[in-house]
């Protein structure tokens, strides 16, 4: 126990003496643990960042996609009855988030002229099933449909038409048509990658009352949040009950979530991994460099120590210590750093645009850094400690 | 007083690059006993330092035997000679040897930085007491350089006596010293070496420090003489 402790001490001793050539020595490896602390925790934003868009554009996973047509002429079955059934199988099996999904046409007044938008007709849980959180405002809710005037939500590129600016809403948009219909927009959500067109959304019981009578909806389906577990048996299931209730009809189930997602993210991760130990090993090759500079110049130190009854193992183990003490509070010094600079506005503003969810700093990333200094400094310190043991007494005093 | 050494015929030989041996040290025959002050005067290359350095362990006679307090070192293993040179030897060179970039007081406190138990964490507290008593107490946090050569090798004593040893080895103290220095520090080790009854070895040219020494001989080609043989 005081071996350790006169090691440590021993350790620190050297360090702060020798403060100017450690600090330089180990810039190289706080900017590596740093870079490679921050490498880990930017791709596991990234990968949320995948995730979160691969979820808008396909639902979480794992999410199946209902779609019916008559086996007669390949017309679907009236959105209403479908929708009825669809929603009774759901109570049957104890299905909580499942939206029914119909697209539309229309056209929007906007200050500058008319323009093509898409309407899409959608349930409350759509907004948990594509994984929509407001930018402002509100997402749809149950009770709209009852509203003397349609509610929407418009993604961003309408709002932007309209020339709607934060904090503007509730505001008002006029869909034409034979019959112009004023809607109040409640919320605003981020643009639709999907359609790449200026979107709104409108309940699916709203939309019949207020433009069932002048355009049908088309590509009518109805989407189910599943557990993934037995999720595939699930979905066969639903359709087969779909079928009985509505005979007639021909129905497909699909997963609609990409299952790939991972195979995308693993070349990025290798990437960035192989860029990070490429300038980790720069860092630890310096160090080891003045490492070994450095005991050369010690001989007469370790010499003298040793005529004070430091034994080899005790010189070895006191080398050793000084650069893994040394590596680590730089790897600490690193580690801090990427924390700093993942949580920073800097990064927020400008590289997290696309993330709903930020993960929190990744306890991996950090552990992961200190674990790599930790590795360097044991590494660069085995050279000089195993030069130190060797050194003879009488020699090293004479040096 | 007990017996801390002894040295019977003890020789010292090295390999040169030629593949000659250069016999350092011939037949050498020596005891010293707790509270001994010898003196050993040589010229230069007569192999001062490599007997010094096979008195401090630090070196392995090449035949012959040392004993240690009784015990053939021949078959001491490296680690424990260390450990015996740490608490029971205590070193003093010519160039003082202080470690760069420490205080006088870490200077002095580094050797009980191998000690056991309570003396390590103590190690401060007992540094500072010897240096007042080797008379630097205002001068515990000066580094080396801002010392004269009579305080670094004051430090250097109390570097060499702070664990407390029994035998002290001195190898030309004074060297790097004036006259009236070098006497002030061989007074001064002589004093603490008698207050604490460890054995005090000196070995120098200086035939002035020599005569410090209650025990004297001279080293000459090799081979050991008493100074009263010698007169005899």
């Amino acid at each position: 126990m005081t071996g350790f402790a006169a090691a440590i001490v021993e350790a620190w001793q050297e360090l702060r003496i020798h403060r100017l050539r450690v600090l330089l020595s180990l810039i190289g490896v706080g900017v590596a643990v740093c870079a490679l602390t921050c490498a880990v925790a930017v791709s596991s934003i990234a990968k949320q960042a995948l995730v979160e868009q691969a979820e808008r554009e396909g639902g979480r996973p794992t999410t199946y996609g209902l779609y019916a047509y008559s086996n007669e002429n390949g017309e679907p079955p009236p959105p209403a009855e479908s929708r009825r059934v669809f929603d009774e199988i759901m109570d049957e099996f104890d299905i909580t988030y499942h939206s029914a999904i119909g697209e539309s046409d229309a056209t929007v007044a906007l200050p500058t002229g008319s323009r093509h938008v898409s309407l899409r007709a959608v349930d409350v849980a759509y907004a948990d099933l594509r994984r929509m959180v407001p930018e402002q405002g509100r997402w749809l809710d149950a009770k709209d449909a009852q509203n003397l005037s349609p509610a929407v939500v418009v993604d961003a590129r309408l709002m932007k038409a309209l020339r709607l600016g934060p904090d503007s809403l509730p505001a008002t948009v006029t869909f034409g048509g034979e019959t112009p219909i004023t809607a109040t927009i409640v919320g605003q959500v981020r643009k639709d990658e999907q359609s790449g067109r200026s979107t709104a959304y409108i309940l699916f019981d709203a939309y019949d009352r207020w433009f069932g009578a002048t355009q049908q909806m088309f590509d009518v389906n109805f989407q189910m949040w599943v557990p993934p577990k037995g999720a595939k048996p699930l979905s066969k299931a639903v359709a087969q009950e779909f079928s009985s209730q509505l005979p007639g009809l021909q129905v497909q189930v699909n997963r609609q979530d990409s299952s790939d997602r991972g195979e995308s993210f693993k070349t990025f991760k290798y990437v960035v991994g192989g860029i990070s130990a490429l300038i980790l090993l720069l860092g630890a090759m310096s160090l080891l460099n003045i490492a070994l500079v450095t005991i050369k110049q010690r001989v007469r130190e370790i010499g003298i120590r040793r005529s004070f009854g430091a034994t080899t193992s005790r010189v070895f183990f006191s080398v050793m210590m000084e650069s893994v003490v040394a590596t680590f509070v730089a790897g600490l010094v690193g580690v801090v750093g990427a924390v700093g600079i993942v949580n920073s506005p800097l990064i927020a503003d400008h590289v997290i645009t696309n993330v709903t969810d930020i993960p929190p700093f990744p306890i991996s990333a950090a552990v992961l850094g200190l674990v790599v200094s930790l590795a360097v400094g044991s590494l660069a310190g085995l050279l000089p400690a195993l030069i130190a043991v060797r050194v003879k007494i009488i020699d090293a005093i004479r040096f | 007083m007990s017996e801390l050494l002894r040295l019977t015929d003890v020789t010292r030989t090295v390999k040169l690059p030629d593949d000659t041996d250069l016999h350092i040290l011939t037949g050498v025959d020596l005891t010293v006993s707790t509270g001994d002050h010898i003196g050993i005067i040589g010229r230069s290359g007569t192999g001062k330092s490599t007997l010094l350095n096979l008195l401090g362990l630090l070196d392995r006679p090449t035949t012959g035997t040392l004993a240690w307090a009784g015990h053939d070192t021949r078959t001491l293993r490296a680690r424990a000679a260390a450990q015996i040179r740490g608490r029971d030897v205590g070193f003093v060179f010519q160039q003082f040897n202080l470690l760069p970039g420490r205080t006088a007081l870490e200077n002095v406190a580094a050797p009980l930085m191998y000690a056991p138990g309570s003396a390590f964490w103590k190690r401060r507290e007992i540094a500072a007491t010897m240096l007042e008593r080797v008379g630097l107490g205002a001068r515990l946090d000066s580094m080396p350089e801002s010392l004269s050569g009579g305080e670094q090798q004051r430090v250097a004593i109390a570097r060499a006596i702070v664990r407390g040893p029994k035998i002290v080895l001195a190898d030309e103290p004074t060297g790097a010293l004036d006259l009236e220095t070098g006497a002030e520090v061989m007074g001064l080790l002589d004093g603490i070496t008698h207050e604490t009854g460890a054995a005090l070895i000196t070995i120098t040219h200086d035939v002035a420090v020599a005569a410090m020494a209650r025990q004297r001989f001279r080293l000459e080609g090799g081979r050991l003489h008493s100074l009263v043989d010698v007169a005899a």
